[in-house]
């Protein structure tokens, strides 16, 4: 085919200046990854099981909510699952070995309300243990999330807080005091 | 007996997941070389498996009537791709560096008009691809790198025919505009140098 793309076809990277042809290994550890994705239900990134218990949580604006999840919240989206329809997005979103998928709310998603949608009520409460609830708990305070209960040691082993996200779904974010104290003893040696 | 088709292989998967193995089997390496070619081979070997883990989750969805699978994991790639366009543009930065280099290498037996056009051009074309609108690149290096037909093009990036067409055309003329002369006192017409490598809004 000669046409004027022809400069475009000589400046095509490999004709350029070959890079190292594709590895087969690379290759051979992809294929097997998404076997192992196919036939055993696990996630591929970080090959563990999907969890049994996965609350889906539902939002008039799911892609800000997805948003502010990860930024405020740091948990990490599976971005090879998202679909996105005209009808809504459906995320998956990972935080230590939990996920929680985010739609949207309405009667045509299963039925499933934002508090926004029912003046700010919850029916329900996502309990999450993080690394360090401390940095967590400061970063979610430097990005604004609205915090309802301040960081506190609790009498049952927990340090926590409580936060509510961009439609008032109130999450709680806690870590074991005796990995509070690990952590820190570690910071001073 | 012939192999069976990628149309057959990938509805046989809707009830044997294991069945999708072989459109890794037969694609993998063409889609591993189109998205080294986009973004360079560190980006590209993570990009490989997650296209085809979101093609087999929308292997559902998949048009039975096409035979060949190509196209449809082309525009998979693609819009894996549309996540990774700074990764592209350090890699159209480098492709234009490389271009530059490249002159060197060029056989003896060419005009000293070709090495003066591979060292002004392509650098010049690299940096016109970074300029160009994301669907208006996306169609003409599948058409140009990896010699798609326009329908296959539609396919893969689902949009008419037509629209693949004029795509191209604009593409076109922004890489004619590359080429032609800079009129006496005129702008340059190619893409600001301080555009190059930088990719989209």
């Amino acid at each position: 085919m000669t046409d004027d793309l022809d400069p475009l076809r000589r400046v095509r990277p490999d004709r350029l200046q070959p890079d190292d042809p594709p590895d087969p290994a690379v290759l051979a550890e992809e294929r097997e990854r998404l076997m192992s994705a196919i036939d055993q239900n696990v996630n591929p990134d970080t090959g563990r099981r999907f969890p049994s218990i996965y609350p889906r949580i539902a939002y008039r604006n799911e892609v800000a909510a997805i948003e502010f999840l990860t930024r405020v919240f740091g948990f990490r989206e599976w971005r090879e699952s998202r679909m996105e329809n005209e009808t809504g997005t459906l995320a998956w979103l990972e935080v230590g070995d939990g996920v929680v998928m985010i739609g949207r709310a309405g009667p045509e998603h299963h039925d499933l309300s934002s508090p926004a949608d029912i003046a700010g009520a919850n029916t329900c409460m996502v309990n999450v243990y993080v690394d360090d609830v401390d940095a967590h708990h400061a970063r979610a305070v430097g990005e604004g999330a609205r915090i309802v209960m301040d960081l506190e040691d609790m009498f049952w082993g927990d340090r926590r807080y409580e936060a509510l996200d961009l439609e008032g779904h109130r999450w709680h974010f806690g870590e074991r005091l005796s990995h509070v104290r690990e952590r820190r003893g570690r910071d001073e040696a | 007996m012939e192999d069976p088709t990628d149309a057959a292989m990938i509805a046989a998967s809707l009830a044997d997941p294991a069945s999708f193995a072989p459109i890794f089997d037969r694609h993998a390496a063409t889609v591993l070389r189109f998205l080294i070619r986009r973004v360079g081979p560190d980006a590209a070997d993570g990009l490989v498996g997650e296209t085809f883990r979101i093609a087999f989750e929308r292997r559902a969805s998949y048009d039975l009537d096409r035979p060949c699978a190509r196209p449809w994991l082309y525009g998979i790639a693609t819009n894996v791709l549309a996540r990774h366009r700074r990764a592209e543009g350090r890699r159209l930065a480098a492709l234009s560096r490389l271009a530059g280099r490249a002159r060197v290498d060029t056989p003896a037996a060419e005009t000293a008009e070709a090495r003066a056009d591979a060292l002004d051009l392509w650098p010049r074309v690299a940096a016109t691809i970074a300029g160009l609108p994301p669907g208006e690149r996306d169609a003409l290096l599948l058409y140009a790198w990896e010699d798609l037909g326009y329908d296959d093009i539609a396919h893969a990036l689902g949009i008419p025919v037509g629209t693949v067409r004029s795509r191209l055309n604009r593409a076109r003329t922004r890489l004619r505009a590359v080429r032609e002369p800079v009129a006496p006192g005129g702008e340059q017409p190619s893409t600001p140098t301080e555009d190059r490598g930088r990719i989209g809004p």
